[in-house]
């Protein structure tokens, strides 16, 4: 038994090397306090939790095989944002990750989502030739340097019934600001966060440097996204596109057209909303206060916070790559978070991500509350008239 | 290894057909190939031969004349009694260089799928792989194979103009099952087997069959989801007249309606049946990804607005309870006029 133990912690240099590379050495300042583990939100709906700190040692130690719980990560990055080391956690998942794609142990489905982003450049499996779908009747112009921005709308804003409501409501609010915008059509890149977000960096590198050399090419400069998760691509993977890039999520966009005084909120909007933050906004890249100035804007509307806003947001669940694999009923974060916004009595809980709507949406639809889901776009978009106002409180039970 | 000699059109003559058998028995793709083939071979004006490896098998040639082969070439050995990539190629091959026929094709099952793209680098000449579609050109005794690109969004047709045979797999069911004519005659032909040493790298030591449901090949689905509200003798009853298998959404598994491995989806199985009729389901992309590839979608719903409808050719506004008990009752006598 005891030269069984000692066989089992051998370490072998060039595994050590291989883990060290992948994760960029990220691990190594860690000091194994277990702060990322305790507060891993799968802590909140499994019995055991999630042992973040094992996986961070894995890779300061080099040990060979991979954690089950590798692929739970949905790098809302709840463990980096208390770490007291500041140690890039994700950085070190991602990387296991990556070492997992190479060796071909990867969960069921995920090489089939990189092989439809590959065939269709998108996850949803989808046509390219159907990517203009969302945009039936609008009369989109084709994006030009000259434009004010090129209005991304990404994978799921192109395919996605649901979410393409919230591209149309964004086009409508645009243009109540009098915005000059155009589109890439057919020619719009996936921009490579599944790819990213699963591990498989080899890949969402050759997609970053394609859509590098196509913004280059006909001069993007402000790129306005539906996603956070596009955003956060662009802003920090997309390197060398130019000087005048600058990518925004549409949160941001708007809170400057408001700042601006370019989009005005004349009518009343007289709803109480609670705002979900989006961990790819939040966390990721520090931003919770454009959404809530788009929503201060609108009169008549109030804000309440939940428990966990800001910095503190509970993820929705659908991120790093989890969007495209099962979670189990009673294990889904999102359960938790329609509980805890209906707990504020809001009539709406706003929020600002496809990823989110769609994950609350499905919790929302099996628990007993009046409130509804609805994105930041469609909230702006019912405030100017473009779409129906949502009643005050839905009669219980009128949605099935 | 390859001591293959290539060859082009001008020396190629006639039409094969891989004759895939598993445990002795002809599978179902290639009776269809046979069938479409024979079609093609008389616009052509050429023969037909069906090309048969296995271990005691020569009784499926006869099933093969009766499909419409003109001639079955035959490789009868103990080797050859389950499908084994190496010396399956090593057989094919050396029969496709000596005997050079014009067009070769093979079902897209998974053993079709090994071989084929096998054999096209052996002999040196193109494969259209998975065709949904296929004709002849006459003139130039051309094959035109349809290939689906792009998730359905456009369709290529293929030509290998130069080298010889123009091979293809086509998808099981795309053409439909021959009539046979059962006295129908045809020559059998043995062919040599010269399996090298270095063929038999593979050994089968056992062929174990995992039981259980392949909604993948279910020819019809009928998919329940939250507005089931758990209630599935409508849903059964429907799949059972249907002969077809019940699918479920993710809220239908969450609910522990239905079991897991019936999910369609993202999550779950991409499913392409002849007909799928989703019942209460309100049709998110994560569900609706999975039901793409139907030929013909119908969706009962009560709600009017439910994206569903988006994915679906035939919709139903209604409530399931009342659009359902109808309709098996049609069905049922339908089912029951047709034995009387």
């Amino acid at each position: 038994m005891v030269s069984q133990v000692a066989e089992s912690l051998l370490l072998e240099d060039e595994t050590w090397e291989r883990v060290d590379k992948a994760t960029g050495g990220a691990a190594a300042p860690c000091f194994q306090c277990g702060v990322c583990t305790a507060i891993c939100p799968w802590a909140l709906v499994k019995e055991e939790t999630v042992s973040i700190r094992k996986m961070v040692r894995q890779a300061q130690l080099g040990l060979p095989g991979w954690s089950d719980d590798l692929w739970l990560c949905t790098t809302c990055l709840s463990c980096e944002s208390r770490c007291p080391h500041e140690v890039d956690i994700t950085k070190v998942i991602l990387g296991l990750r990556q070492l997992a794609w190479k060796e071909r142990q990867v969960p069921h489905g995920l090489p089939s989502l990189m092989w439809d982003v590959y065939r269709d450049g998108n996850p949803w499996a989808r046509p390219p030739s159907e990517r203009t779908a969302w945009a039936k009747g609008l009369d989109l112009k084709d994006f030009a340097p000259s434009q004010d921005i090129l209005f991304y709308v990404g994978c799921t804003g192109s395919y996605d019934p649901r979410i393409q409501k919230v591209a149309r409501a964004l086009v409508g609010v645009l243009g109540a600001a009098n915005v000059d915008f155009g589109v890439l059509g057919e020619r719009e890149p996936c921009c490579g966060d599944p790819a990213r977000e699963s591990g498989n960096w080899a890949y969402a590198q050759k997609i970053i440097n394609d859509n590098v050399a196509l913004f280059r090419e006909i001069g993007v400069g402000t790129l306005v996204t539906v996603s956070p998760h596009c955003y956060d691509m662009f802003k920090n993977y997309h390197t060398g596109v130019g000087e005048a890039f600058r990518p925004l999520h549409y949160s941001q966009y708007l809170a400057e057209l408001v700042a601006e005084e370019k989009l005005k909120f004349e009518n009343e909007l007289p709803l109480t909303v609670t705002f979900h933050d989006p961990c790819y906004l939040a966390r990721h890249n520090d931003e919770t206060e454009a959404p809530r100035q788009v929503l201060s804007a609108i009169p008549g509307l109030s804000q309440v916070e939940m428990p966990r806003s800001g910095i503190d947001t509970l993820c929705c669940g659908g991120g790093g790559g989890r969007m495209w694999q099962e979670t189990l009923p009673g294990e889904r974060f999102s359960d938790l978070r329609v509980q805890e916004a209906a707990e504020t009595d809001a009539d709406i809980l706003v929020t600002a991500c496809p990823h989110c709507i769609s994950c609350l949406e499905d919790s929302l639809a099996g628990a007993d509350t009046r409130m509804r889901v609805m994105d930041l776009a469609e909230v702006a978009a019912a405030a100017l008239g473009l779409v129906p106002a949502p009643p005050a409180r839905q009669p219980a039970g009128a949605t099935p | 290894m390859n001591d293959i000699q290539p060859y082009e059109a001008a020396d190629a003559s006639g039409l094969w057909v891989f004759l895939e058998q598993d445990q002795g028995e002809l599978v179902g793709v290639s009776l269809e190939l046979l069938g479409k083939s024979r079609e093609l071979a008389d616009r052509l004006g050429t023969s037909l031969t069906g090309i048969l490896l296995g271990h005691q098998v020569r009784d499926l040639a006869d099933q093969a004349f009766a499909a419409g082969a003109d001639q079955v070439l035959l490789a009868d050995h103990p080797d050859l009694a389950v499908y084994n990539t190496e010396p399956y190629t090593r057989v094919v091959s050396e029969a496709l260089a000596e005997r050079k026929p014009s067009i070769f094709l093979l079902g897209a099952t998974p053993d079709g799928r090994d071989l084929a793209g096998r054999l096209a680098v052996r002999v040196h000449t193109g494969l259209t792989a998975d065709c949904t579609g296929m004709d002849v050109d006459p003139q130039s005794g051309l094959l035109k194979g349809d290939v689906v690109g792009f998730g359905g969004g456009i369709v290529a047709t293929i030509l290998c103009p130069d080298m010889r045979p123009q091979m293809a797999t086509v998808r099981p069911g795309i053409f439909p099952a021959p009539e046979l004519a059962p006295g129908r005659k045809g020559a059998v032909d043995e062919i040599p087997v010269r399996i090298r040493e270095e063929d038999k790298r593979v050994k089968v030591l056992e062929r174990v069959t995992a039981a259980g449901l392949d909604l993948t090949k279910a020819p019809c689905i009928v998919a329940a989801g939250r507005g089931i509200r758990g209630e599935l003798s409508l849903i059964e009853e429907l799949a059972r007249l249907f002969g077809g298998e019940i699918g479920a959404t993710r809220v239908a598994c969450d609910e522990g309606w239905l079991e897991r491995e019936r999910q369609i989806g993202q999550t779950g199985v991409v499913t392409r049946p002849k007909l799928a009729i989703c019942c209460g389901i309100s049709g998110a992309i994560h569900f609706t990804v999975g039901i793409e590839g139907a030929e013909t979608v119908v969706a009962i719903n009560t709600d009017e607005e439910a994206p569903i409808f988006e994915a679906a050719d035939y919709c139903i506004v209604d409530d399931l309870f009342a659009v359902l008990p109808p309709l098996i009752e049609q069905l049922r006598e339908a089912a029951n006029g047709g034995q009387s």
